[in-house]
């Protein structure tokens, strides 16, 4: 519980900027909204104008642009991309911690097995991510409701910012198994952004069509898709579960590696 | 009882060399050296002891329980590594309060005691200290538990003679307590004032382990003559002599022995100069090794 304590802690100040940065983003969109909605003709003409594949890239349908849910949907694939950030950055953080700030020598001769230590600070990560997204749905329904021009599903609004935990939590299990891997990361960022943007790109280039089940699964980004959301108020079950094993896969090979793993003398 | 327990330990790195079966038992309250240079496999050893490092083959216990299998037996340890690094942005005390709050026990008291001996501000921010200082940090963290194994992989280095003398004071005094030390060094002079025992580690492999006693009874001297003619090898064809070098007029070597049958031995010779001294720790096991060999 120290352990979990203390890295809270430690993980105070990211988390609020994260949060405050994400929620400045959606504010920053949705209050275009009104405005939009308003001469939500030319709105349409001009992202027409758009080529059939950048508009799938950007998360664009037409069909739907209007709506605030629509609007909301094209404006949140970037939100889920700083969330996707965050999340990566945790998971490649938390355990490496150790020997990039060359504590290991302290932590890792308590009397505390390596196991506690990983669950500790898998535990840290996901409450904070937790905490990210409770409070960053609680200010985007408040956002959106302020700026809907008509009604709106709740439902479908809490679905569709629920994908982001779920994203998020793929990323942290992502990162802590890539993490464990290394003998020493010295800076995070390069390696969270290389692989969140790697994934970013492989589900915008190979993915233009939601029906390419295949593709779709290379990533993580496209497991939800939110028209489908928006359509039938519910996620696709598969890729639920791909999720899912993603993530039990990551932190078991996580959990074995690093508690198999040498750690040497600073250096 | 032994406190400390390594039989056949064997660690192989890919690239370096790591310990060649390692064999050593530290009984309970004694206070153990463990010399050799630097690259020898010190902190293999004691790493591998820790549970920070898993060993290719053979076994490490401390108080007869593996680390890494039981890692609560670490709560009697306590560890200063050579180099300390603690999280940057906490404060002193914060840190110690962390530290402490693996033992479950209350260590305040214990700590300012600590802090005060060593003369450290428990106020300042970790970033802001400097090596010795951290040091000093180190030096609390590993003893505020009150442990009953006391690990120290070159404790020395970055304190000042003054803080040396203290810390050395301090460990003295917890060995009076009952407590075991276990103490790595490349420093022989350290090592030979307090242990009571001491293995030499050498490429991975222990060459000797020897109570400091008999190392300091057998008295050796090391000789080093000058002579007014040339002189020949066999002259010091003689029991107790070793490490024996003859060049034109000088000679150096060791003597082991009664230093009246080597000094009859020179008063043949016509001197211009010579010079007694006693041998380091190193040349002593060194010298121990080609013998047994």
């Amino acid at each position: 519980m120290n352990i979990f304590l203390y890295e809270m802690k430690s993980l105070r100040k990211s988390m609020i900027m994260w949060t405050l940065s994400m929620l400045a983003l959606a504010a920053l969109y949705l209050s275009i909204y009104p405005s939009m909605a308003k001469d939500v003709g030319d709105f349409k003409k001009l992202l027409e104008n758009y080529p059939e594949t950048i508009r799938a890239m950007l998360g664009i349908n037409l069909d739907y642009i209007a709506s605030l849910l629509g609007f909301y949907s094209m404006i949140f694939s970037f939100i889920i991309l700083c969330g996707a950030i965050q999340a990566m950055n945790l998971g490649v953080s938390i355990l490496s911690r150790e020997s990039r700030e060359r504590t290991a020598d302290f932590l890792l001769v308590k009397p505390v097995s390596r196991i506690t230590i990983v669950t500790a600070k898998l535990g840290a990560a996901l409450t904070t991510v937790v905490i990210t997204n409770i409070i960053f749905i609680a200010c985007s329904t408040l956002m959106a409701n302020s700026a809907k021009t008509g009604e709106f599903s709740l439902k479908i609004f809490f679905l569709i910012n629920l994908t982001m935990f779920f994203v998020q939590i793929i990323f942290i299990a992502i990162g802590m198994v890539v993490s464990v891997f290394f003998k020493k990361i010295k800076n995070v960022l390069p390696i969270s952004l290389g692989f969140v943007f790697g994934f970013y790109m492989i589900g915008a280039l190979l993915v233009t069509d939601s029906s390419n089940k295949v593709e779709r699964m290379l990533s993580p980004f496209k497991y939800y898709d939110i028209t489908y959301i928006i359509q039938n108020g519910n996620y696709e079950a598969l890729y639920l579960l791909i999720g899912a094993v993603i993530v039990v896969v990551a932190v078991a090979v996580s959990y074995i590696v690093y508690n198999k793993k040498d750690i040497h003398a600073v250096s | 009882m032994n406190v400390i327990e390594i039989k056949n330990l064997t660690k192989n790195y890919r690239k370096s060399r790591g310990i060649v079966d390692v064999n050593l038992n530290i009984e309970e309250g004694e206070i153990f050296g463990f010399i050799g240079p630097n690259g020898a496999g010190k902190s293999t050893t004691i790493r591998t002891l820790l549970g920070l490092i898993y060993p290719s083959s053979g076994t490490a216990t401390v108080f007869g329980k593996n680390c890494i299998e039981h890692p609560d037996v670490r709560k009697e340890i306590g560890y200063l590594p050579s180099e300390v690094f603690y999280y940057d942005n906490m404060r002193v005390i914060d840190l110690l309060k962390y530290s402490a709050s693996f033992y479950k026990k209350d260590c305040t008291k214990r700590i300012n005691e600590l802090a005060e001996i060593m003369d450290l501000d428990l106020k300042k921010k970790i970033d802001e200290l400097s090596f010795g200082n951290k040091k000093k940090v180190g030096i609390v963290q590993g003893l505020l538990h009150e442990p009953k194994l006391i690990i120290l992989d070159e404790p020395t280095s970055g304190l000042d003679p003054l803080m040396q003398q203290k810390f050395f004071d301090l460990i003295a005094q917890e060995n009076k307590k009952g407590v075991t030390i276990f103490f790595s060094s490349h420093i022989l002079g350290e090592v030979q004032k307090m242990c009571s025992r001491v293995a030499f580690i050498k490429e991975g492999k222990i060459i000797k382990t020897e109570k400091m006693s008999i190392l300091q009874e057998n008295s050796y001297k090391r000789f080093n003559i000058e002579t007014k003619s040339a002189m020949n090898k066999e002259t010091f064809n003689m029991k107790g002599v070793s490490s024996l070098e003859v060049k034109n007029n000088s000679a150096n070597f060791i003597f082991k022995g009664n230093i009246n049958f080597i000094m009859q031995k020179i008063s043949e010779i016509e001197l211009r100069n010579i010079s007694i001294e006693e041998p380091d720790l190193e040349e002593i096991f060194l010298h121990y090794y080609a013998k047994e060999d």
